[in-house]
């Protein structure tokens, strides 16, 4: 279990994320949602060890531990929401290279395991081309092939939806849940209410840099009325076919004016 | 008029001076590229005064002019060293100072993403800079390299004034004993001219394999 408490940042004197605690079990997906700017990638990069909180604590399965801890022994992995896969290298190296150094492990079996995560990712015949090559799908699948590869048993997804189309939506969920179950702690900070629909998650919506709403996605589907603030997101969010247009006046009729 | 006889029996020593021009060229960018990368690397740095120290040094060397760095180096600092060898440092040191900052600016082009992926991934600082940011560094830097050395091959006449016998200064040799500028002049510019083309044809051609291989 990943164990979260009070956590707080604050970024040029605004409170980002505001004494936070909240735990998440294995095989648990934990979504935050919110708008842009609201601090849910904040506690991403923090348990990446990418940003460093002003206090916190965490705990993995009743052990206290650091972000950098968790960095170093490899048990945190991101997926970038721009994926930030290595240009310069191919796609298989873009995994295999990192068995070899981080993990120490044989070039020749560097490259099995890497050959495997790219046959489970749909991207085996695209092992020697270059990641401009790729599609944005497949660069999202091989960005998580590669955080895979070292096998970390946090993994957090970073806006994972937000350059996709709604059927690669629908894919990336589907690899979402099989992480999750294979007993990894899922972290997704989002607001691609898409998602919600397409797993079985806790919700935490965050405003403010506070948790203002919890919610399992079951509990809040049988009784949507229990959950204000979500659902008044989830509306917020939707997307409208007959979205009435704004009555705006034509700029050139202003000109001048 | 052109003497092709004169050029004719004149090439032994021109191309004996543009072997020396090569080698000052060359060693020159060594020096350079060596140096330049490690100041380019380290002014990328968090610490202030290695920033602060790295900006005098490509201030001083890139503010003064690299004549007066050949005279200080083979006249004033008393090195146990031919003109030819101290000629090369003067050159490679003025050298380091351009390719530190050619080095800094490819460094800070990478984008932010790139460092943070490494080291969530759990690569060291070391292996960061050494396998994921030089490497896509160089490979925008392979023009502004080339430039550096072309600009090497031509400013290694200036080696001429401390008495190396280079290209530039075995043609004025050879000028002060037939007197027809006209014709050696002619031959020395066209050999620079050769030189820096071919320099410039082979980083084309290395950069559209680099770029080919990974589109």
């Amino acid at each position: 279990m990943l164990r979260i408490k009070n956590l707080n940042k604050t970024f040029h004197n605004k409170k980002i994320l505001n004494t936070i605690s909240l735990d998440i079990q294995p095989k648990e997906i934990a979504i935050f949602l919110g708008e842009s700017g609201v601090g849910k990638s904040t506690l991403l990069r923090i348990l990446a060890n990418l940003d460093i909180p002003e206090s916190g604590a965490f705990e993995l399965n009743g052990n206290t531990i650091t972000p950098k801890e968790l960095n170093k022994k490899n048990l945190v992995g991101m997926v970038f929401q721009n994926f930030n896969l290595f240009e310069h290298m191919t796609v298989l190296q873009n995994i295999s290279f990192i068995l070899e150094k981080v993990a120490k492990k044989s070039k020749k079996e560097s490259k099995k395991i890497g050959l495997d995560l790219l046959k489970q990712y749909g991207l085996i015949e695209k092992k020697d081309s270059y990641p401009l090559s790729l599609s944005g799908g497949q660069k999202q699948r091989l960005s998580i092939a590669r955080t895979l590869a070292l096998n970390p048993q946090i993994i957090c997804f970073d806006e994972p939806t937000s350059s996709l189309d709604p059927y690669l939506t629908n894919f990336i969920a589907d690899i979402i849940k099989k992480i999750a179950q294979q007993n990894h702690i899922v972290l997704i900070a989002t607001h691609d209410i898409a998602l919600l629909d397409k797993l079985q998650a806790t919700i935490y919506l965050i405003k403010n840099g506070n948790i203002i709403e919890k919610a399992k996605t079951e509990a809040f589907k049988n009784d949507q009325d229990k959950y204000p603030n979500i659902k008044n997101f989830i509306l917020g969010h939707r997307p409208r076919l007959n979205k009435p247009r704004l009555n705006r006046p034509h700029p050139k009729s202003t000109a001048g004016e | 008029m052109i003497n092709i006889t004169l050029i004719w029996q004149s090439l032994p020593a021109l191309l004996h001076g543009t072997l020396i021009t090569l080698k000052i060229a060359a060693y020159g960018t060594l020096i350079g590229f060596s140096l330049g990368t490690l100041l380019g690397v380290a002014q990328t740095s968090k610490n202030k005064l290695v920033r602060l120290l790295i900006s005098l040094y490509t201030t001083i060397i890139r503010g003064t002019p690299m004549l007066f760095q050949i005279i200080i180096f083979v006249y004033i600092i008393p090195l146990p060293i031919s003109e030819l060898s101290a000629a090369i440092w003067a050159i490679g040191i003025n050298s380091s100072a351009y390719i530190c900052e050619i080095v800094r600016g490819g460094i800070l082009a990478i984008p932010k993403g790139q460092h943070e992926a490494a080291h969530v991934l759990g690569l060291s600082p070391w292996q960061t800079y050494r396998y994921i940011i030089i490497p896509q560094a160089f490979r925008t830097l392979l023009p502004s390299f080339g430039n550096e050395f072309i600009t090497l091959i031509k400013d290694s006449s200036l080696a001429s004034i401390v008495g190396v016998m280079e290209l530039f200064k075995e043609g004025t040799i050879v000028i002060s004993q037939h007197y027809d500028a006209i014709s050696i002049y002619a031959i020395v510019g066209l050999i620079y001219l050769v030189l820096t083309s071919i320099v410039s044809i082979v980083i084309n051609y290395i950069q559209s394999r680099v770029n080919h291989a990974t589109h």
